[in-house]
């Protein structure tokens, strides 16, 4: 496949605005403006996209419904944080390709009727922060971005801002109180943001990668592109593998590429010719598989069916040398340390499990544990504010459930048999 | 019409609810902990999880709004699992120390593990370890007991509005602390710990003195500190009041207290508390008998009666006694001694400010709900800040905010400087100019409409441009015209009027002004009121020149009526008023003063004066509770019963009658029942048999009062004008008077009237002496920087009426024309060093004319 969300990366300067524009870049601009807003939700809607963070909720829907509230000013808001162990799928565009983002922006805010944009970065991309700055500068110069883009009446301003280090403000809501200057803490929802969100008014919040299939939609037509990919859920998909494989990476293909082939075609097979153990397919917190389940489309309809999530597309691949008791512990480590601590399930149970692991990883695990920690996991499931803490209660149910040898033997030997 | 079933119990709702208040609605008890009545939902604790059909996930009760046709279902197996999960994960790094907690047998969490939760333990993990915190004088923070409900923080925030508190850390290293991590730097409201449903934030002041159960009484009574008039309750053990707690609901207050509420109480079992009547024997004071001491105050007053008339005595009122004893006091006055030489402290701004208001709009102008100002549009406060003087009502004025309302300040209004106010801040002596540039403004803008010809006589030559005002009082011209377009657009807009105001030079022309503002924007006016029956003692009659319910003295027609209730005559000469007292005494023309709960020599201006006055006299009789300043110089002193010690009633300032209950016991008579033992020593018999026996006689004599009895009360109906007839029709012609020009360029003494003190009460009270444990001089960084005085430095000041050595605080919103103190500590008044002049229209004090020298002491 010929790559669109990625194009033009081998280019060194490819995040310089006149390379972007050499290789085809800011064209959709113009062409969007000659459509209304709501024939360019239509084509986003037929072109059948859907949110690229996670959740693969339907664009146009989110779109519809901001629109739908008389409220304003409206907010468009880029989700940039990407904090989900094993994600770096949208770094390559925020560094290499960010007039694509831009672009994308500008034309979703013409879409949704709102002015005013900003992206919220992850803290620990400063490189990113940078580039960013500098291509928005240049769309500034260029008429890309300003009150009156390209003289066709359309005003979208855009702004930087860069977190802080917290995991759960890749959340929406709690990314909006972040950027807010309030502690990073889910909304209760309803209200949704799309009804009240950025300062209580009507905001979208989509992912970098989202945002950057928007030029495409618009530049190729919505026909054009959903006969790429999974005929659900269509389009390119950024795949970031990383793990025990020998070219790990960032590969964009089309959405509903199998595991397998992301695995053995695209990144070279498992390194040092080792045997695959088991792969976390979409992100630390998305159902483990073990390795014989790799069959699976990785999009956001066939994953479910198989057990887990595409989640942000993060393919953590490990081989047969890894302790998944260390894996499980290190993932309940993180969002123990990540847990925003609003909800009691979630702010007590991830410690509990964190700890009931680290006892058991360190040998000193007790007969009777792996049913406590599913009844604690049970008592977390469906119960906490936000995803996180379903996440982290699936995490240890997933582990658990694919790989309960290894916990039971842990248990039973006292020790971690990969340990020396 | 919403109908929801909810445990198979159909339940109408007239509209959108949460699903838990719907619930409570029909009776049907959800657990909760982070949820609370006062409090913007949260939803973090998720004790409250239910099942609803066609959801595919439990729901929050208290963040689910009911919509029609819902089916809840809250008993179900699946759910009683949960909150045995929840109430675990609670307990996993809760410190299971309920034996030595003084939280246990009311505390929250501890119920609902009772009733819901896991009987037994399965966390065999470390728990999160925490030192307890007591680097605070009155607040002792556990956070290994917190569950991180946030009820504290969000308290703070967004209904106190001080924001000092918040949770720190994330995740299960969450927990709340005050910004410096040690001492709290913050209102003292202790509105958080009413919150906190565990062991987590506690008051020090009962700190492992009582387990919850132990506390008998649990009394419903006023505060007895300012105006607000705010309901407590006092929970008792062994006769000693424990704690003070608010009471959710309660009209004014609802659930809210402030510092001197909540930590005020201690000075009720204060050591120094006067226990038997004291008699001055050569000299110096000695303890004496009851019998002897009553029978030598109604002879000797008798005597001088007999001997000088009526007009040699004369009787100062407490704002501090319930409406009771003032009222049995003037009675005692006007028959057993038979003169109108009746006043008291609230002829330093209120009794005047009131009259004067009243004789504009009519009597009840100033009667307003503290709660309406919420939902004003506009707030102008003038002369005080209401979060020092009525903190309570304050918070009202922060909540409009909050919802958008705007909050246009005219001074330095502290407490309200983070509510985004618009501020004019005139300069010293400059607010005539302002205000005026206000009325000319509004005049302007919204025309005469000829309803109050008298008013608009007064107003109609007024006319001062924004650039003048701009100029001559150094306010923004900007913010100025933004107000004046704020309170001409404003719909609902309520003037706020502090004392400050009225005890200015101008003080009853500025008071027109504000009024005028009030009639241009057609707004309400609130009156600040510093003492707690400011309001009841005017009611009761205790003024020279008013019967009780406001009867003009010198209206035969009201003497008559009166005269037949009391079977005696009345004196229709009005009195003198309180600083007249003062004068007379200091000339000798009167002899003997009966003082009942208030401190002139202290509380009121040039106190030295005062104190050479009262020394004059032949005879000066001090009622109180403590061994007061004005004890100190009296021939007999009374010991009387504290608040908490008495029943009766007081009238706040929005003119709302209430109960005060007796909750500990004290050998000894409450006010009335002293003035009574006396007059009936002199020959006159006012015979009582308790408080609502005297309150039948107000209601029976009074027609402001007609027919109302204690019942009414308690079902809080007894709010302004009652069943009565106020005196709408009686108004005369508007007398204001502008005051001389002060001359400027030297610092002026300036009064603090803080949020931590009262005065008699609360320099008793130790915990409010730890927040604010002294008095000191606050002056500019300019001035300490031309005098080279540093923070903390002993400073003389002086003034032509006394000197004080004080310590300097240098503040920055203390501006370089002046200098502040506070009248609040004993040997430290303020008003030793302020002389005054009087306002020939509201006879309040003017005290803003006062040059000081401040020389820095060497030590």
């Amino acid at each position: 496949m010929e790559k669109m969300l990625l194009k033009n990366i081998e280019n060194p300067a490819s995040a310089d605005i006149n390379e972007y524009k050499k290789s085809g870049g800011y064209r959709a601009v113009p062409k969007a403006a000659g459509y209304k807003p709501q024939e360019i939700i239509e084509m986003v809607k037929k072109a059948g996209l859907k949110g690229r963070g996670g959740a693969g909720f339907p664009v146009a829907m989110k779109w519809s419904f901001a629109c739908a509230d008389t409220k304003f000013p409206k907010y468009l808001l880029c989700n940039a944080d990407e904090g989900e162990p094993g994600t770096f799928k949208d770094r390559p565009i925020l560094e290499k390709n960010p007039h694509l983002l831009i672009e994308g922006m500008v034309i979703s805010g013409y879409a949704i009727g709102a002015e005013f944009g900003y992206i919220y970065l992850r803290g620990e991309y400063p490189g990113a922060y940078h580039i960013l700055n500098r291509a928005i500068a240049q769309a500034y110069e260029n008429n890309f971005l300003g009150d009156d883009i390209l003289g066709k009446g359309i005003k979208f301003h855009l702004v930087v801002h860069r977190g802080a280090g917290a995991y759960i403000c890749g959340e929406e809501t709690a990314l909006i109180e972040s950027l807010e200057g309030a502690t990073g803490q889910p909304r209760i929802k309803p209200p949704f943001p799309v009804n009240a969100g950025f300062f209580a008014k009507p905001t979208v919040v989509n992912n970098v990668e989202t945002l950057s299939n928007i030029p495409i939609i618009i530049e190729i037509g919505a026909e054009e592109y959903s006969k790429i990919g999974s005929p659900d859920c269509p389009g390119p998909k950024l795949y970031c593998v990383s793990g025990h494989v020998e070219k790990p990476g960032v590969y964009e293909l089309p959405m509903g590429t199998t595991l397998r082939a992301i695995i053995y075609e695209h990144c070279g097979g498992i390194k040092g010719g080792k045997s695959l153990k088991a792969v976390i397919p979409g992100g630390i917190t998305t159902p483990v598989f073990p390795a014989d389940k790799i069959d699976c489309p990785m999009d956001f309809v066939n994953m479910p069916r198989h057990g887990s999530m595409l989640g942000s597309g993060a393919v953590i691949v490990m081989d047969e040398t890894v302790c998944l008791v260390k894996v499980c512990h290190r993932a309940l480590k993180f969002l123990e340390h990540e847990s925003c601590g609003k909800c009691t399930p979630c702010r007590e149970g991830t410690g509990w499990l964190r700890s009931i692991l680290e006892r058991i990883e360190n040998g000193k695990g007790a007969e009777g544990d792996i049913e406590l920690m599913l009844s604690v996991s049970e008592n977390m499931m469906g119960k906490t504010f936000c995803p996180l803490g379903d996440g982290a209660a699936s995490v240890v149910r997933n582990f658990i459930k694919h790989f309960r040898n290894e916990f039971e033997e842990h248990i039973k030997n006292s020790k971690c048999k990969m340990k020396n | 019409m919403i109908t929801i079933t909810i445990n198979n119990k159909e339940i109408k709702l007239e509209k959108p609810v949460t699903v838990l208040e719907a619930a409570r609605s029909a009776g049907i008890k959800i657990p909760t902990l982070c949820w609370h009545e006062q409090l913007e939902i949260y939803g973090g604790c998720r004790l409250c999880l239910v099942e609803v059909e066609k959801m595919p996930r439990l729901q929050t009760a208290c963040t689910l709004m009911v919509a029609d046709g819902m089916v809840v279902r809250t008993e179900t197996e699946q759910i009683a699992d949960v909150r045995r999960g929840i109430l675990e994960f609670l307990l996993i790094n809760h410190p299971l120390d309920c034996p030595v907690c003084d939280k246990a047998g009311e505390c929250e969490l501890q119920d609902l593990v009772e009733k819901y939760g896991p009987a037994k333990g399965r966390y065999k993990e470390k728990k999160r370890k925490v030192p307890e915190s007591f680097e605070d004088p009155l607040i002792v923070r556990n956070m290994e007991r917190c569950i991180i409900c946030t009820r504290c923080v969000r308290m703070c925030e967004n209904v106190q509005g001080a924001s000092a508190i918040a949770v720190i850390n994330r995740g299960g290293h969450s927990h709340v602390e005050p910004f410096s991590g040690k001492r709290y730097d913050c209102e003292y409201c202790g509105n958080c710990i009413s919150v906190c449903p565990v062991g987590a934030i506690m008051s020090r002041l009962h700190r492992h003195s009582y387990r919850p159960w132990q506390l008998t009484g649990k009394t419903e009574t006023i505060c007895p500190y300012c105006g607000v008039g705010c309901t407590l309750v006092l929970q008792v053990r062994d006769d000693s009041i424990k704690r003070v707690i608010p009471k959710m609901g309660a009209p004014v207050n609802n659930g809210l207290l402030c510092s001197r509420g909540k930590f005020g109480y201690e000075f009720v079992a204060d050591k120094e508390r006067l226990t038997t009547p004291l008699i001055r024997k050569n000299g110096i004071l000695k303890k004496a008998t009851w019998e002897e001491a009553i029978t030598l105050v109604a002879d000797t007053l008798k005597e001088i009666k007999d001997k000088s008339g009526s007009p040699a005595v004369a009787g100062i009122a407490s704002p501090r006694c319930t409406n009771e004893d003032n009222y049995v006091f003037q009675k005692f006055m006007r028959v057993a001694l038979g003169t109108n030489n009746i006043d008291s402290s609230a002829r330093t701004g209120y009794a005047g400010a009131q009259r004067f208001i009243e004789n504009i709009f009519g009597e009840g102008a100033t009667a307003n709900i503290i709660s309406g100002l919420s939902n004003a549009d506009s707030v102008l406060v003038i002369g005080g800040d209401p979060m020092a003087i009525n903190p309570v009502l304050g918070l009202q004025i922060r909540a409009c905010s909050r919802k958008g309302g705007s909050i246009i300040t005219a001074g330095n209004v502290k407490g309200l400087k983070y509510f985004s106010p618009l501020k004019l801040q005139a300069e010293l002596h400059s607010e005539t100019i302002l205000l005026e540039g206000l009325v000319s403004a509004l005049k302007d803008k919204k025309g005469l409409s000829g309803s109050n010809k008298k008013l608009e006589a007064e107003i109609k030559d007024i006319n001062i441009s924004s650039e003048d005002v701009a100029k001559k009082c150094g306010v923004k011209k900007e913010s100025f015209i933004k107000s004046v377009e704020l309170l001409s657009g404003a719909a609902a807009p309520a003037i706020v009027l502090g004392k400050e105001t009225v005890q200015s030079s101008g003080g009853s022309y500025k008071l027109l002004l504000a009024a005028a503002i009030n009639y241009l924007i057609n707004g309400r006016i609130y009156l600040l009121s510093e003492r707690a029956n400011e309001q009841g003692l005017l009611d009761m009659g205790c003024m020279p020149d008013s019967l009780p319910g406001h009867r003009p003295v010198a209206l035969a027609e009201f003497r008559r009526r009166y005269e037949s209730e009391w079977n005696a005559v009345i004196n229709d000469k009005a009195g003198l008023s309180i600083f007249e007292m003062i004068d007379a005494a200091a000339k000798g023309s009167i002899k003997a003063m009966y003082v009942m709960g208030d401190n002139p020599a202290y509380n009121l201006p040039d106190s030295n004066a005062v104190e050479a006055a009262l020394n004059n006299l032949d005879f000066l009789v001090v009622q109180d509770i403590f061994l007061t300043e004005t004890g100190r110089l009296a021939d007999v002193v009374l010991p009387a019963l504290s608040w908490a010690e008495k029943d009766g009633t007081f009238t706040n300032m929005e003119r709302r009658i209430q109960r005060l209950r007796k909750a500990v016991n004290r050998e000894g008579m409450e006010d009335w029942k002293i003035v009574s033992e006396i007059s009936k020593n002199m020959g006159v018999s006012l015979n009582y048999r308790d408080t609502e026996d005297i309150f039948k006689e107000i209601s029976k004599v009074s027609p402001l009062y007609r027919g109302l009895t204690y019942e009414d009360i308690d079902k809080g109906s007894a709010v302004y004008p009652y069943k009565g007839e106020p005196l709408r029709s009686l108004t005369g012609d508007i007398q204001a008077h502008k005051g001389a020009g002060i001359v400027h360029g030297k610092l002026h003494v300036r009064l603090e009237r803080p949020l931590f003190h009262s005065g008699t009460l609360s320099r008793r009270s130790p915990a409010l002496i730890k927040i604010s444990p002294e008095a000191v001089v606050k002056i500019s960084p300019d001035t300490a920087r031309a005098l080279s005085i540093e923070n903390g430095n002993i400073v003389m000041v002086s003034t032509k009426t006394g000197s004080l050595k004080l310590p300097v605080t240098i503040d920055k919103e203390v501006d370089s024309s002046y200098i502040m103190l506070t009248n609040n500590f004993e040997g430290k008044g303020a008003f030793s060093l302020m002389g005054y002049s009087i306002d020939p229209a509201t006879g309040a004090p003017c005290i803003d004319n006062n040059e000081a020298i401040v020389e820095r002491v060497k030590v």
